[in-house]
């Protein structure tokens, strides 16, 4: 859905002929569903869209509905200029690659993962309007089924501290992949490590 | 995918098993109780059957070969080299009174089989015999008739035979192992026999789907699958492969187990706000909340009788595995050596939980009774061993490993004997849950 999204946005940019803007918006683009790809979930369904499929389908012709749903969805998060646009880009791109990580079978947020959330907060604060999720994974040590739990708490201790901090918990989302999405591969305590984390994703 | 089991009935119908010899033998003498430490596995000679014509020579050595496989999942025999054997097996009688046990015992076989068939037309007739290579008797004897298709059927209930006189029970014959095959980002639902054949996956939609735990019917599975970015449990038909939407309640919908005998399951929710465990309808619906905490609960287990739970809880700080008395309501921990207790499960005549512990860094697979007494580590050696199954008769345990590499299924022996490689696909292979027995037995 967020790759559908940003691609109809994409499509809005050529469209309005801002050639300058919709390179730069490419370039963040390519930041941005780079991270994107790594992190939206197969789905649950044999109706599984293959990756990059949106970006084709938003390209396309017929999107005068569409430009009208960004324009509603520009209006939603409050962005009335070109610049307010990029502004929100950039900050969502970092919103996004900044993840919270954790000890092993640990669920405390250490001073790092507040510092980060408080720029969390922020943002969030920020654009009111957008959705959040918050996904909670672990290293692939130990069992699926804890690991899935683990993950979980992981999600809600961010949840809980933004809750905190003043957020409306009704934008956030708590999610877990326990084990099951893992940025790294690797069998080293670095690999783990990285594991070990909540990432942030945006739903619009 | 088809049913397999009416086909069985039929040839349950065709089949003549004749008890050939009366076997008091049985009741005298008792030959291994698997349950002593000191136990070892049963060194058994199955040399080449005996073709009584000459129609499919090949399955002198198929049908000797595949007893040989049956008997060694079972993990009680060591089945010894045939290469080792004295003289043309064709040539070797196949009754008591023909066979030279002085050369089988030499040769440092406790047992011997004996097999002879005939085949006309589509029909197999197929005659075993195990013989006590050290009392020089006969142990049981059988005579099946059927189709020629049905020759790997005939094999296993043999084999479950010989387990059946040898120890006084049934084996796992005939019984299936679901797993979680994991293939770059795709986890699904595959189904394995006992023995390691027919691999043959349940769910194919290319998500997450973990945790499956069988109906005590063997016809159902429930699993643990991803629909976007949130869980829920289905109940899947093993039959038809029909699935439906067993819970979805908001967070977690995690890691299920049915209650025997009691139409319920227990199941992990965070509805609540934390993983906790609630005891759910055969339609999903919340009959009440089993465990109450501010920590993690999950991964639950009944005891055969269905009035125990044993789960894992955080509320020490680290997972450990407590048993809860579902019907007072009290609960106590039962692991207390290590910081990392996880994955129990109760064996089927309630005597033991297995479960996975950290032991020196890695994962391995423990053994206790339910009182907390007990404590046995099964594994040992390379790589991470976690998820114990048991086998329905209660003699082997599933579990993953990847001492290999990458993770698959291997069966041990309870006693820590017999370990063997079950799965050998591409991928991984995690979370396995052994099927009751079914019905054919």
């Amino acid at each position: 859905m967020l790759k559908q999204r940003l691609a109809k946005w994409l499509g809005w940019g050529r469209r309005s002929g801002q050639t300058l803007v919709c390179a730069l918006l490419v370039v963040a683009m390519a930041g941005f569903m780079g991270c994107a790809k790594k992190q939206v979930p197969v789905s649950g369904t044999a109706a599984a869209v293959p990756g990059g499929g949106g970006i084709q389908q938003g390209a396309g012709s017929g999107m005068t509905e569409e430009q009208l749903g960004e324009q509603a969805l520009m209006d939603k998060l409050g962005l009335h200029s070109e610049a307010e646009r990029q502004a929100f880009m950039k900050q969502a791109q970092t919103f996004k690659n900044d993840d919270i990580h954790f000890d092993y079978d640990s669920y405390v947020l250490n001073a790092e993962a507040k510092g980060i959330l408080d720029q969390k907060a922020v943002f969030v604060r920020k654009y009111p309007a957008v959705q959040v999720s918050i996904e909670g994974h672990c290293d692939e040590r130990g069992t699926s089924e804890y690991n899935l739990a683990l993950g979980e708490r992981r999600a809600k201790s961010a949840w809980q501290y933004l809750v905190n901090s003043g957020i409306d918990g009704k934008i956030l989302d708590a999610v877990s992949y326990g084990e099951e999405r893992p940025l790294a591969s690797g069998r080293d305590e670095a690999s783990f490590a990285r594991n070990r984390r909540a990432h942030f994703d945006l739903i619009y | 995918m088809t049913r397999k089991v009416p086909s069985f009935w039929i040839l349950l119908l065709v089949l003549v098993g004749v008890s050939l010899w009366a076997s008091p033998l049985r009741a005298q003498r008792v030959y291994i109780d698997i349950n002593q430490p000191s136990f070892e596995q049963m060194p058994v000679a199955i040399p080449e059957f005996k073709r009584q014509n000459e129609q499919q020579p090949r399955y002198a050595g198929e049908l000797s070969g595949m007893l040989g496989n049956a008997l060694d999942s079972s993990g009680i025999f060591r089945i010894l080299d045939p290469r080792g054997f004295l003289g043309d097996p064709q040539g070797i009688g196949v009754e008591l009174n023909t066979i030279r046990f002085d050369d089988w015992r030499r040769l440092g076989a406790d047992f011997l089989v004996r097999g002879q068939y005939r085949v006309e037309g589509d029909q197999l007739a197929l005659e075993m015999r195990l013989f006590d290579a050290v009392a020089g008797r006969t142990v049981v004897g059988k005579l099946y008739t059927g189709s020629q298709g049905e020759r790997r059927r005939m094999i296993q209930r043999f084999a479950d035979e010989i387990l059946f006189a040898i120890t006084g029970e049934r084996g796992n014959f005939g019984t299936r192992i679901a797993f979680v095959q994991q293939q770059g980002k795709d986890r699904e639902i595959y189904l394995v026999d006992f023995d390691g054949s027919n691999p043959v996956p349940l769910t194919q939609d290319h998500g997450i789907n973990l945790s499956p735990a069988w109906h005590p019917s063997g016809n159902k599975i429930v699993y643990v699958g991803f629909q976007g970015r949130h869980t829920k449990l289905f109940a899947i038909d093993v039959g038809s492969g029909s699935r439906r939407v067993l819970a979805e309640y908001p967070g977690l919908n995690a890691a299920a187990a049915w209650r025997p005998g009691h139409g319920e399951l227990a199941a992990t929710l965070s509805m609540g706000g934390n993983p906790d465990i609630y005891l759910l309808n055969e339609s999903g619906g919340v009959v009440r909340q089993l465990t109450k905490g501010w920590s993690i609960e999950v991964s639950p287990c009944w005891s055969p009788d269905g009035n125990r739970l044993a789960y894992v809880s955080s509320e020490t700080g680290n997972p450990q595995v407590y048993v809860l008395e579902v019907a007072g309501g009290s609960s106590r921990r039962i692991t207390f050596q290590g910081t990392y207790n996880t994955d129990p499960a109760w064996s089927p005549k309630g005597d033991f939980i297995a479960y996975t512990g950290q032991a020196h860094g890695a994962f391995q697979i423990f053994v206790i009774r339910p009182d907390g007494s007990g404590n046995r580590q099964l594994t040992s050696g390379a790589g991470n061993n976690e998820s114990p199954t048991w086998s329905p008769d209660g003699r082997l345990i599933a579990f993953s490993s990847d001492r290999e590499g990458s993770r698959a299924i291997w069966v041990t022996v309870v006693n820590g004997q017999g370990l063997r490689r079950l799965t050998h696909l591409g991928g991984e292979q995690r979370m396995p849950d052994w099927s009751p027995r079914t019905t054919e037995k």
